[in-house]
């Protein structure tokens, strides 16, 4: 069946052979096209990183779409894309993510931009998104993340979104703690959902991981502090 | 009037008929006068001339006639009326004399008439009460002297007034009239008729409240008085009275009552105050060991509730407060053998009390345990100076002590041991004690020690001893070997060049050391020895390694030392060499029992006569922790025991220090022993190894729980998981809520449990 074309503009010359699956319903202009979308892959992707996008080409990619790599929408992106290594995209993984967001160009991903900040707001994504950052961002082989990285990581992730993130960062900060698991990474976000910014629904039986509940005993002890000196005044 | 009618000849057609139906009204009050007058004079005591027949007739007549209700009614009206007028006047009278005696007779006699009344109208009780549902006569006649007479408002508060001060009298140590007041409450009892209501109401009840008031005021005064112990045996003898008093002349029913009131009065609501007093109260009963005044309190506050449970609280603070001392660390370092040897005292004290004062009453026996279990586990080296005093007792050369007398001790010390927290530590610290034992051959007695591993055995099972038991077999295995290598040598003529060699095999695993790499570099003599016991214990059991453990050896040595040197003191000096050399002491031959460690530094003055300190290390590589040891015990030890000199004659060792041997050596025995620098116990370095080694173990111990518990209920939520492996791992020690959480997180990340998606706290165990 040939595919539908609306009110065509542009890249019209792009449709190619009819591919039954590859139905454009939210394409104004054109419809998806796996071939475009492979060869847009091929402009960013290397030899010397076996056909895969590499931190070169990613770079450049960023650049092209005219985010920062640390953008919060480079994520969610290669939450759809399911890439396993932070800094990489085969062309599977690539095709996967661009096929689930319709996109085969520059401007396109453009336009999804919103789209992929919004779904953000849903807490299923967000949740989601979250638990893949962990394994994304690990090193071969490794089962933790490294402090920094975790820090960062979770700032990105967190930060505006749960009243306590700066707090936690500094708690994160200052402790001596060398590297975090993912029990504690999934951990800190239920806390961040379940539990009130001024702690006071936390139970000591929670099962929480140990980190938290150290994280709770430091920030209550800050609050006893501030709140002495603040009688003190 | 006999004139019984004749009604039947009237009547002549109908022959049998019986009486008249009716009868005239003037026939039944004649009746009715006869009989009134008849109940009068029995009243009056004048019943002699009463014929019963005739009376019972005329009763039987009127209520067959259907005049039961007149003749009811009259009877009440008379016996009120004598009341009345007569016997309450008579008793009035009396109030101030002889008032109890009046009553009394006046209660005979009314007692008397009553049974005679009744006897006449006895067929108005069958027939008439049992119809109408009143009361019969003579419980009629209570009924109207209780209230004509005993509730009389004089009569009453006077009769209640009277008996109380006779009791109060009596309390006070007067003599009273006990018959008339037996009299007075039997009286009363009996006016309750089917009750013991007028008795109570009009007696026991003033009589328990004015008791209470009485004993109040009598607590207050003995206890400002007097001690603990008097003021209990003064309860203990005024209850003794009161239920006699009970018994005797007041109701026995009361009894129960009236004691209560006492336990109430002077027990219950002075307990703390009897308990707790100065120089006489609880305390001081057991500072002083009074056990029988102990024995009173005990049977005394047996009677309150709660009274126990105050003696208790009050016995396990002291006994927490003593406790606690003797737990404390001394100062000056604790004698690991006076500190157990103190509690056991202390357990044998209380116990002593328990058995001879709280006829071993549970409660109290619950409370020594617990409060013993507390204070033990306050000093975290109480496992290791078990293990020590324990140690201490199984040693050669304990001062005679017969088999029995080490049986009781090591009794008293599981007791003790049960008491534990943390007995993983002690297994440690037992195991290395067994160790030492073992190898220098310290025990007392095989059996002492055999005996002592199972009762360890019964108590926390077979796992804490297979390893002891495996050291013992060890042993023995050991010797097993020696024989067939002794008979080895024989066969093959091996020369191990004069070198009596002894070896004993250790299973690594059973035995508490870590196998020491560092390997010394031994003598050749004895080295060569030992290949030869090596080459034969590894043709018999292939497979297998041997390392040596130098550390934990020992040796004889022969020594000969050159006499006593005249040393270059100065140009002054005419040394006479002759005079020395002919005195025939210069050689002095010993043989040295010494450890290996000694061993392999003494064999180098073979080679050389003069060794620095660094030389030594550097040529037998002994670690420097002991070599410092032992060339301290070497040379700077007690003066019998300074088989070497050191250069300076400092304290400390330096490695430009130069060591020979001190031919000036003099000692009495032929055997001289050279004693390591050994101190009992552990020193702080060490104890901090062996808690870490205990806390390494203890990860593990709980790990393995964990995986245990989850395997089997593959889903678990956390408290209660928490919870089951305390449970499990209490007998060994006690784990906190925290530790396990990490050894769980552990876990997960290891992926031998995960959090189930729906909840985050259940865990579920991965296959």
């Amino acid at each position: 069946m040939p595919p539908r074309k609306k009110r065509s503009s542009t890249a019209e010359n792009e449709v190619d052979k009819p591919k039954k699956r590859l139905c454009s319903k939210k394409s104004a202009d054109s419809s998806f096209s796996v071939k475009r979308c492979t060869t847009w892959f091929k402009t960013y992707c290397s030899a010397e990183n076996d056909g895969s996008i590499g931190p070169d080409g990613m770079e450049k990619f960023c650049k092209d779409l005219g985010v920062e790599p640390e953008n919060i929408v480079m994520l969610v992106l290669a939450y759809r894309m399911e890439a396993k290594h932070m800094g990489y995209f085969t062309l599977n993984e690539w095709l996967k993510g661009m096929t689930y967001l319709q996109c085969d160009s520059i401007e396109k991903l453009n336009r999804k931009f919103d789209v992929l900040n919004a779904s953000l707001s849903d807490s299923v994504t967000f949740r989601n998104v979250y638990r893949f950052a962990f394994e994304f961002s690990l090193e071969n082989g490794i089962r933790s993340l490294d402090k920094t990285t975790a820090i960062e990581l979770m700032n990105l992730l967190l930060d505006g979104r749960w009243s306590l993130s700066k707090e936690f960062m500094q708690f994160l900060e200052q402790s001596k703690f060398k590297g975090m698991n993912k029990d504690q990474w999934y951990n800190v976000y239920e806390f961040s959902h379940h539990i009130l910014p001024d702690l006071s629904n936390y139970d000591e039986d929670g099962a929480w991981p140990v980190l938290l509940d150290e994280f709770v005993e430091w920030h209550r002890q800050r609050s006893n502090k501030t709140s002495e000196t603040g009688v003190d005044c | 009037m006999s004139g019984i009618s004749k009604g039947g000849k009237k009547d002549t057609k109908m022959r049998i008929r019986a009486f008249p139906i009716t009868m005239d009204e003037k026939y039944v009050n004649n009746i009715w006068a006869l009989l009134k007058n008849a109940i009068q004079e029995i009243q009056k005591k004048n019943n002699s001339g009463l014929s019963f027949e005739e009376l019972y007739r005329n009763a039987y007549t009127m209520v067959l006639h259907k005049h039961g209700e007149k003749l009811y009614t009259g009877l009440r009206e008379v016996v009120t009326e004598h009341l009345i007028n007569k016997v309450r006047v008579e008793v009035v009278d009396a109030l101030r004399n002889n008032f109890l005696q009046v009553l009394n007779s006046a209660w005979n006699d009314h007692q008397t008439s009553m049974v005679m009344i009744r006897d006449i109208l006895m067929y108005m009780d069958r027939v008439y009460v049992q119809q109408n549902n009143v009361e019969n006569v003579y419980n009629l006649g209570l009924m109207i002297f209780r209230d004509q007479i005993i509730r009389f408002p004089l009569v009453h508060s006077h009769l209640r007034d009277t008996l109380l001060t006779m009791v109060a009298k009596e309390r006070k140590g007067e003599v009273v009239d006990r018959g008339s007041v037996k009299n007075a409450c039997k009286m009363l009892m009996i006016l309750g008729i089917d009750s013991r209501s007028v008795y109570e109401e009009d007696f026991e009840k003033p009589f328990l409240i004015q008791s209470a008031e009485f004993y109040r005021l009598e607590s207050e005064k003995f206890l400002a008085e007097n001690s603990a112990s008097v003021y209990i045996k003064k309860v203990e003898a005024r209850i003794l009275e009161e239920a006699e008093r009970a018994t005797h002349y007041l109701d026995k029913s009361t009894e129960e009552p009236i004691v209560k009131v006492l336990e109430d009065e002077l027990i219950r609501k002075h307990m703390k105050t009897i308990v707790e007093m100065e120089n006489s109260g609880v305390v001081h009963m057991l500072k002083n060991n009074k056990s029988e005044d102990l024995a009173c309190m005990y049977k005394l506050f047996c009677r309150v509730p709660d009274g126990l449970r105050t003696m208790c609280d009050c016995i396990s603070a002291y006994l927490r407060e003593q406790g606690k001392a003797l737990v404390t660390e001394d100062d000056n370092g604790t004698n690991a053998i006076t500190f157990i040897q103190s509690l056991l005292d202390l357990k044998d004290r209380f116990d002593h009390f328990l058995h001879e004062s709280f006829s071993n009453d549970r409660l109290f026996k619950q409370m020594i345990s617990s409060d013993f279990e507390h204070f033990i586990n306050l000093n975290p080296r109480s496992p290791e100076y078990l293990s020590l005093f324990i140690d201490d007792r199984l040693r050669k050369g304990v001062k005679g002590m017969s088999e029995q007398e080490i049986e009781n001790v090591l009794d008293k010390s599981m007791v003790l041991f049960r008491f534990l927290q943390e007995k993983d530590v002690f297994e440690r610290y037992y195991k290395q004690h067994l160790a030492k034992r073992l190898l220098l051959n310290k025990s007392v007695s095989d059996d002492s020690e055999k005996n002592m591993i199972s009762k360890l055995k019964t108590e926390c099972g077979c796992q804490f001893t297979s390893k002891l038991e495996g050291m013992f077999k060890d042993m023995t295995v050991s010797n097993t070997i020696m024989e067939e290598f002794k008979h080895h040598l024989q066969q093959s003529v091996t020369n191990l060049n004069g070198v009596e060699l002894y070896v004993r095999v250790l299973t690594t695993g059973f035995w508490p050391f870590q196998s020491s790499l560092s390997k010394c570099n031994m003598p050749s003599a004895p080295n060569m020895a030992f290949e030869a016991f090596r080459r034969f214990y590894l043709g018999k059991h292939s497979g297998r390694q041997l390392s040596l453990q130098p550390q934990h050896g020992s040796a004889d040595l022969h020594a000969t030392f050159f006499g006593i040197k005249r040393a270059n003191t100065g140009p002054m000096d005419l040394v006479d060499e002759g005079a020395a050399s002919s005195s025939g002491k210069s050689l002095r031959r010993h043989i040295i029992q010494v450890s290996t460690y000694h061993m392999v530094i003494l064999m180098l003055f073979n080679k050389k006569e003069s060794w620095s300190y660094d030389e030594i290390k550097n040529e037998t590589d002994i670690p420097e922790r002991d070599l410092m040891r032992a060339l301290q015990s070497l040379a700077l030890g007690k003066i019998t025991q300074r088989v070497l000199s050191k250069d300076p004659k400092t304290k400390d060792i330096e490695p430009d220090h130069m060591f020979t041997v001190n031919d000036q050596f003099t000692s009495k025995l032929f055997r001289v022993k050279i004693q390591s620098v050994a101190t009992k116990g552990d020193t702080e370095p060490e104890r901090n190894e062996t808690r870490n080694k205990v806390d390494e173990d203890r990860k593990h111990e709980i790990e393995a729980a964990i995986v245990r518990i989850m395997k089997a209920r593959k889903r678990l939520q956390h408290n209660v998981l928490v919870a089951e492996v305390t449970e499990q791992l209490k007998a060994r020690f006690l784990p906190s809520p925290v530790v396990i959480k990490k050894r769980i997180e552990g876990l997960i990340e290891r992926e031998y449990l995960s959090r189930t998606a729906e909840d985050r706290k259940i865990y579920t165990y991965v296959a």
